[in-house]
């Protein structure tokens, strides 16, 4: 063994676990968040403007509190978190195996590339009307159509990944007699993974997104309901209440999807260096 | 002297679609390749070496002419392996998952396997490095779990294509030694291609020295004689490298006479 390998390995190490970080660490992160939440405590208590338009933080913590023991806003999230997670995953399901046979199969491509290039760009909740014809009114247009939504990045990113698959890894695994069907499960799958992770993570804002929105438009519970709710009763705790919701529940999920992709990735050089 | 494989006549022309232009690769080679032999392919960039290999390989056939094997293969016998200077390891793989890949595909069981896949780790010295990933190792490793995921599919030949011409120059002359001491301990027939005059008389048994594009065999010269442990400063090995460098200075200087006149 040469002498320069050990060290090499050695400089490189494994890589680290899913540490939770410590409270110093998570102020040091999020300080502007925390500024921003500070300034806008005081300028509420100093009655600049009036409660109605701007209520402070901790009422609205306490509005949070007083909703959750009501059940509402816990079956509210309950019910967004269902329909946009579901709608990330049948997308999840339908739209790698189109990607990836986009990439190796000439009729698919030919078939869905105008699809994709048409359809990538329209903003899809200008369907809502058409899906609520098509669907009915309570969960199923929404999941449609945040299904629908979230397949365009997932497809574009599984494509271009299968296309990029390094060459030599197919050689090789050709001339190690691999057959089509493996060489599909064994190497281009997992060659492809950490774009397909790269759509998904595009994906699941979006999903949250026109979740929320159809909740809005059309009702039927959910938190873009809640929200809608509350603001024709003037109720702007609530209303505030409802978006604070909203962005910790888009936080989480982007939190865990990114550790699933490290779990997933834990083999990725980009993982490896982002955990050190 | 077993011959395992008789090149014939074989011609390879690509046709490049981008511009409509024929590229003549490969000009009516003939060439054999004998059991347990380490033979040499060089010669000047672009006269087709790797194209060479990729016949040999069956990953790209020929315009014309023929490549036999005297074996045949079939599912559980593969005929060549190929050695990339880009390592081409799975990086998903750890190191023994990577050595086991051509077993796995011939669907033998997992302990089986990972027997076998221990047995060519420890001949390329990595032992101990088994669940590292390759991005953990550094570039000298990984062409040696390169080699030995070559080695665990039991090849007749090994095709290396510029395996070392990544490393640093330490690496390079630490894994050339060990190249040799693999080559003679498996009797694999090794096909080796190399821009390094010092490499192939460093390693070889017969250099097969090729002109430039269309690539032609022009001459082969057989070193098997001069006594290993080689080094560029014998006597023997001396004047092999001067007239190796004369052959190359010459197509050089004749394809770039071709590029001024077109
Ligand atoms: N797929 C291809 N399509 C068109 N032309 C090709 C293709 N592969 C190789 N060639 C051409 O064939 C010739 C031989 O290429 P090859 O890669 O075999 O050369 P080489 O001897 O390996 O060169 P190097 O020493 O630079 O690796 C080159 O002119 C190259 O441009
Ligand atoms: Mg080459």
């Amino acid at each position: 063994m040469a002498v320069s390998d050990t060290q090499a390995v050695a400089a490189t190490g494994r890589s680290g676990g899913l540490a939770v970080p410590s409270p110093l660490v998570i102020l040091k992160k999020y300080y502007s968040v925390l500024l921003l939440i500070i300034v806008w405590e005081v300028v509420a208590r100093l009655n600049l403007v009036t409660p109605f338009l701007l209520p402070s933080v901790s009422s609205i913590l306490k509005g949070v509190y007083k909703a959750t023991l009501e059940a509402d806003l816990i079956r509210d999230t309950a019910l967004t978190t269902y329909r946009a997670l579901l709608s990330f995953c049948v997308a999840l399901v339908i739209a790698v195996p189109i990607g990836i046979s986009m990439a190796r199969i000439r009729v698919i491509h030919w078939f869905f590339d105008p699809i994709v290039s048409i359809g990538f760009p329209t903003p899809k909740i200008s369907f809502l009307p058409i899906f609520i014809l098509w669907f009915g009114l309570f969960d199923r247009p929404k999941i449609f159509l945040a299904t629908l939504a979230c397949t365009f990045p997932i497809v574009t990113a599984t494509y271009l990944g299968t296309m990029g698959v390094d060459k030599y890894l197919l050689w090789s695994a050709r001339n190690m007699g691999t057959s089509e069907n493996s060489l599909l499960r064994k190497v281009i799958f997992p060659a492809t993974l950490p774009q397909v992770l790269n759509g998904a993570q595009i994906a699941m804002p979006i999903s949250i997104i026109v979740v929320i929105v159809s909740e809005m438009l059309m009702g039927g519970g959910g938190l873009g309901n809640y929200i809608m709710v509350a603001q024709r009763f003037a109720d702007s705790v609530s209303v505030f209440a409802g978006l604070l919701v909203i962005s910790v529940l888009g936080y989480l999920l982007q939190k865990i999807l990114e550790k699933v992709r490290a779990l997933v990735l834990h083999w990725h050089e980009e993982t490896q260096h982002e955990s050190k | 002297m077993e011959n395992i494989c008789a090149i014939r006549n074989l011609t390879k022309v690509f046709f490049v679609e981008r511009t409509g232009e024929y590229v003549h690769a490969l000009d009516r080679i003939d060439l054999d390749l004998n059991r347990s032999e380490f033979l040499i392919l060089l010669g000047p960039s672009g006269c087709g070496k790797s194209t060479l290999l990729f016949m040999l390989s069956g990953l790209d056939h020929p315009t014309s002419g023929e490549i036999t094997f005297t074996e045949k293969s079939h599912d559980n016998k593969r005929l060549t392996c190929t050695v990339f200077q880009e390592y081409a390891l799975f990086p998903w793989r750890t190191v023994i998952d990577n050595v086991a890949f051509g077993p796995e595909m011939r669907r033998v069981r997992k302990r089986a396997r990972y027997r076998e896949a221990e047995r060519y780790i420890e001949l390329v010295n990595l032992t101990g490095f088994e669940t590292r990933f390759p991005n953990e190792l550094s570039g000298g490793m990984r062409q040696r779990v390169a080699l030995a995921r070559a080695l665990a599919n039991d090849p007749e030949v090994i095709l290396f294509d510029e395996p070392l011409a990544a490393l640093d120059a330490q690496t390079r002359r630490v894994l050339q030694t060990e190249l040799v001491s693999i080559w003679s301990k498996t009797k694999k027939t090794f096909v080796y291609v190399t821009h390094s005059l010092e490499e192939a008389v460093l390693l070889g048994e017969r250099i097969v020295l090729m002109s430039s594009r269309p690539g032609r065999v022009k001459e082969i010269i057989d070193i098997a004689d001069i006594p290993r442990p080689r080094s560029t400063t014998n006597e023997r090995e001396v004047k092999v490298l001067a007239m190796l460098a004369e052959h190359i200075a010459a197509e050089v200087d004749k394809s770039m006479r071709r590029e001024r006149e077109l």
